[in-house]
């Protein structure tokens, strides 16, 4: 493979232009790797995306391709080794000053994947909900953070007397809309939504996934859904980025994406979901992506804008290809 | 094309309607309110450790049982004033068995145990004993536990932290505990205070040790994360989320504790560093029964049937708490 293309910490200023239209999230050329030494891993390498306001943007890969590595650093959990993060013209990667950072915490929120690990089993759900609200004082008095709580829950469809319950009583459906709950009530701007569904019954996630579009439609929420489940994702999402192995290998608008997956990789995936037909599922026919047909040895791979907002990662002979196959219908 | 077949098959509604099992049922809506209502009984975790603790009838028993010598050892000695060397000076005295005392006093509660090798009362210096031995086992441990659970939370949840005290538990806990014990003794001397002061300088370390370790389990839990995306303070963090997971953890370490320092305490003043020896404590009526223990029993068993006793209970309600303590046993 080629050499990769180094970045200095110069080219990412601690604040970029910022208007209006722009997008609210850039992701510039992150890196994210875990360890050190002989044990460092890299998780993700050279991401580069856009969120705009408003837009929900779906993460898609398989399991250990870096989707959640990149959600968690947007909030702020994982380091970035290279490369920035900019939320509204302003780096949120690496050090950043405290009232800053907290302002942040509270902008944007995360959803966690396990509502049976992700909620406090020794605490009410009245502390699960209020503990954001507390944590910034978002309330004039105690009546104030009561009434707060108590809309929170009956917005996602509970009810105000589950308040002095324990997370274990509840079912996992239930858990994750107070998982939603906590988030939403501390009016976030943008929420980073970790695989919420991924753990429900299938019975319960059409009722979790319309939530999250109720909250989007209500407030103007941007959301960044991680997901590996591309059904879902086409029912949810605006656009789409498509991730293999910490390398965004394809990013394009749902509906394009879904008419002309180009990139390999993608169309494996798309010829995975399954179809509710059992003879046309029985007659599909899979295609296996085999990583070996990209040759780097000799031009360099890069995520290359071909048009109709569709970006796609391969050598300059390869995007040359694409694009062919894009224009050729 | 399966549509299509269905189409095929003639479908009678009013016909299907007219038959028994669809009079039998009939359509209800949805009431989205009443199918998230939770039907069972409301949940605390205090009261059902309280309901599972005193579902096992041996912990009423035991629990009588130690409130009566907890009763005795505390409030006897008020009654029962215990002075070692009160006689002295009368070798008639010493080593009577309670028979010949009974025959020389008469009956009374004083000499029901017979007198020790100074014609010291056994009875009565059994209490202050116990006092002196479980007033010491209770603060060692309150000191040790407190210091250790703090320090041990601190410990498993700060990564820089960890280094160094890893560095400082391996040189410290690397030191045979006697060894420092009976150097820091013989340095600011014996008696009650540097006896906890002995037992306490290190004694702490091993409880952080313990806690640090089990800190760490629930550290990165999913939960805990959560909390940090809602910006809650390491403080809240460790009283909220980590504290109340280590109840039953904390209540075990107590229930091995207190009857630790009990044995410790007697372990100790039997091979001679610790109390002074006008100071009553069990290890010190052991050590001075043992040297007769077969000539006058008496002087022997007696305080040792008592620390037998104090440490078999505490330990035995200790776990059974701990047991009641653990969220899993709360299901029905």
């Amino acid at each position: 493979m080629a050499e990769e293309k180094k970045y200095n910490p110069a080219d990412f200023p601690a604040e970029i232009p910022y208007q209006e239209g722009d997008p609210v999230l850039s992701i510039r050329h992150v890196d994210i790797t875990f360890g050190s030494g002989r044990k460092q891993f890299k998780a993700v390498s050279d991401a580069n995306f856009d969120i705009h306001k408003g837009e929900t943007v779906s993460l898609v890969g398989e399991s250990g391709s870096g989707k959640t590595t990149i959600g968690r650093a947007i909030v702020r959990i994982n380091p970035c080794s290279a490369g920035a993060i900019y939320y509204k013209g302003r780096k949120i990667s690496g050090k950043m000053p405290r009232k800053e950072a907290r302002e942040l915490v509270r902008k944007i929120q995360m959803i966690f994947q396990d509502p049976a690990a992700s909620l406090n089993e020794r605490a009410t759900i009245e502390y699960i909900i209020s503990e954001g609200l507390i944590n910034f004082k978002l309330y004039k008095d105690d009546k104030e953070r009561v009434e707060k709580v108590e809309k929170a829950i009956t917005d996602v469809g509970l009810l105000p007397e589950h308040l002095t319950r324990y997370p274990h009583e509840f079912s996992g459906g239930q858990r994750q809309r107070v998982g939603i709950a906590r988030s939403v009530v501390m009016e976030p701007e943008f929420i980073v939504a970790d695989e919420p569904i991924s753990a429900l019954d299938v019975s319960i996630r059409a009722q979790v996934l319309n939530l999250l579009k109720k909250f989007q439609r209500e407030r103007g929420l941007t959301y960044l859904f991680i997901a590996h489940d591309l059904s879902i994702v086409r029912f949810i999402s605006d656009r789409i980025v498509v991730i293999h192995l910490g390398k965004i290998v394809e990013v394009a608008e749902t509906e394009e994406l879904f008419a002309h997956p180009l990139h390999p990789y993608t169309k494996s995936l798309m010829s995975a979901i399954p179809i509710p037909d059992p003879i046309l599922e029985k007659e599909k026919e899979l295609f296996v992506y085999d990583p070996s047909v990209h040759d780097y040895s000799v031009e360099e791979p890069s995520l290359v804008d071909i048009g109709h907002g569709h970006f796609v990662y391969g050598s300059p002979s390869e995007i040359e290809k694409y694009k062919a196959a894009r224009e050729g219908k | 094309m399966a549509t299509e077949q269905l189409k095929k098959i003639p479908f009678d509604l009013a016909k299907f309607k007219e038959t028994s099992e669809d009079k039998l049922f009939e359509f209800v809506d949805i009431d989205t309110v009443t199918s998230e209502r939770i039907t069972a009984p409301r949940y605390s975790y205090w009261r059902s450790v309280l309901r599972i603790f005193f579902k096992k009838k041996i912990n009423w028993v035991v629990l009588v049982l130690l409130a009566l010598l907890f009763i005795l050892t505390f409030i006897g000695p008020f009654f029962w004033p215990y002075s070692k060397f009160e006689n002295v000076t009368d070798a008639s005295l010493q080593n009577l068995s309670p028979t010949q005392c009974f025959d020389r006093f008469g009956f009374s509660l004083k000499w029901c145990l017979g007198t020790g090798q100074y014609g010291n009362s056994i009875f009565y210096g059994l209490w202050s004993s116990a006092r002196t031995s479980l007033l010491l086992a209770i603060i060692c441990a309150a000191i040790n536990m407190v210091l250790g659970i703090l320090m041990g939370a601190v410990w498993g949840y700060s990564k820089s932290f960890d280094a160094v005290m890893t560095v400082i538990y391996n040189i410290i806990a690397n030191v045979p505990y006697v060894l420092l014990i009976s150097v820091l003794v013989y340095v600011i001397g014996a008696g009650f205070g540097p006896f906890v002061l002995a037992l306490t300088v290190t004694g702490w370390l091993g409880i952080a040790y313990f806690f640090r370790t089990q800190v760490l389990i629930i550290r990165d839990r999913e939960y805990n994360l959560a909390s940090r995306c809602l910006g809650t303070p390491i403080v809240r963090v460790v009283s909220k989320n980590i504290l109340p997971y280590m109840i039953s953890v904390i209540v075990t370490l107590l229930a091995t504790e207190v009857p630790s320092y009990i044995s410790m305490e007697v372990f100790l003043s039997y091979i001679g560093i610790g109390l002074k020896s006008d100071v009553p404590a069990l290890g010190q009526m052991i050590n001075d029964g043992q040297i007769g223990w077969t000539t006058y029993p008496w002087a022997f068993w007696a305080p040792v049937s008592i620390a037998a006793a104090l440490t078999i209970m505490l330990y035995l309600l200790g776990q059974n708490l701990a047991d009641a303590s653990d969220p899993r046993s709360h299901m029905q």
